[in-house]
């Protein structure tokens, strides 16, 4: 579904979609009860959601749009308002999730609205994923690990180039083919 | 938000720990106060449930 279609649809939140199933199956299939989970940019709350009902882990949700924190929160997931993790105390998580805007967007082509912003990772599609790499390993826990959507769009090599300059490696834990481009869900652990 | 929540924020700008202020609770929930950072004091409202941790120069960033 390209951008147009998808901001018809709701205008101020990003509703779950492939990569949002995508991205909730590969977490669930390594987090446990007794985890502490941050998933960020939630969107509308499907997959903290997820995690925290198939698994029992304690599931933090944190978005930078209004509209998202209320929506996550009346589906039952506790939330924060928060840009990526710069609220967070060190090594506070056993994982964090996140399945960022991440499609590449003309600059003269961007709305400037929540949808945009929940969308669009700028020129190159690492707009937001650059500086989220930057600054996680801070939160997390000395034998946590992340769980990262990246779409074939955005460049995979690309991304885990970036996550190897701040001391993570990276492996591919699921992946899925769609006409235009391949969602991969990336595990990264130092 | 849980009050627990405490143990897992911090001040986004300096990371110090931060304290809670004014707060209102319906059952278990914080649903009103303020979080206020314990160095910078620095203040973060909770509105409906909901901490606030945007840093100040982003709050008022609000696309339509």
């Amino acid at each position: 579904m390209g951008l147009e279609d998808r901001r018809a649809q709701e205008p101020d939140v990003y509703q779950p979609a492939e990569d949002s199933h995508l991205l909730a199956e590969a977490a669930c299939e390594r987090l446990e009860r007794g985890d502490l989970v941050l998933e960020v940019g939630t969107g509308s709350g499907y997959v903290a959601h997820q995690i925290a009902d198939e698994t029992g882990a304690r599931v933090i949700a944190s978005d930078l749009n209004p509209h998202a924190v209320r929506q996550a929160r009346s589906a039952g997931v506790e939330t924060v308002r928060a840009d990526l993790v710069s609220p967070f105390r060190d090594g506070a998580f056993d994982a964090v999730v996140f399945n960022p805007p991440y499609l590449p967007t003309d600059p003269e082509n961007e709305w400037d609205d929540w949808m945009e912003r929940a969308l669009s990772g700028g020129e190159d599609g690492r707009a937001v994923i650059d500086p989220f790499l930057a600054d996680v390993g801070r939160v997390l826990a000395p034998d946590g690990s992340v769980s990262l959507l990246v779409s074939s769009l955005t460049g995979v090599d690309e991304v885990v180039e970036e996550a190897g300059e701040h001391g993570f490696s990276a492996v591919a834990v699921a992946d899925e083919s769609f006409p235009f481009e391949t969602l991969t869900v990336l595990e990264l652990f130092r | 938000m849980k009050e627990s929540l405490l143990d897992i924020l911090c001040c986004p700008l300096d990371k110090h720990d931060l304290g809670l202020e004014g707060a209102e609770h319906d059952d278990e929930e914080v649903i009103a106060g303020t979080l206020v950072c314990s160095e910078c004091g620095e203040e973060y409202p909770i509105e409906d449930g909901i901490p606030n941790l945007l840093p100040p120069d982003m709050r008022e960033e609000t696309p339509a």
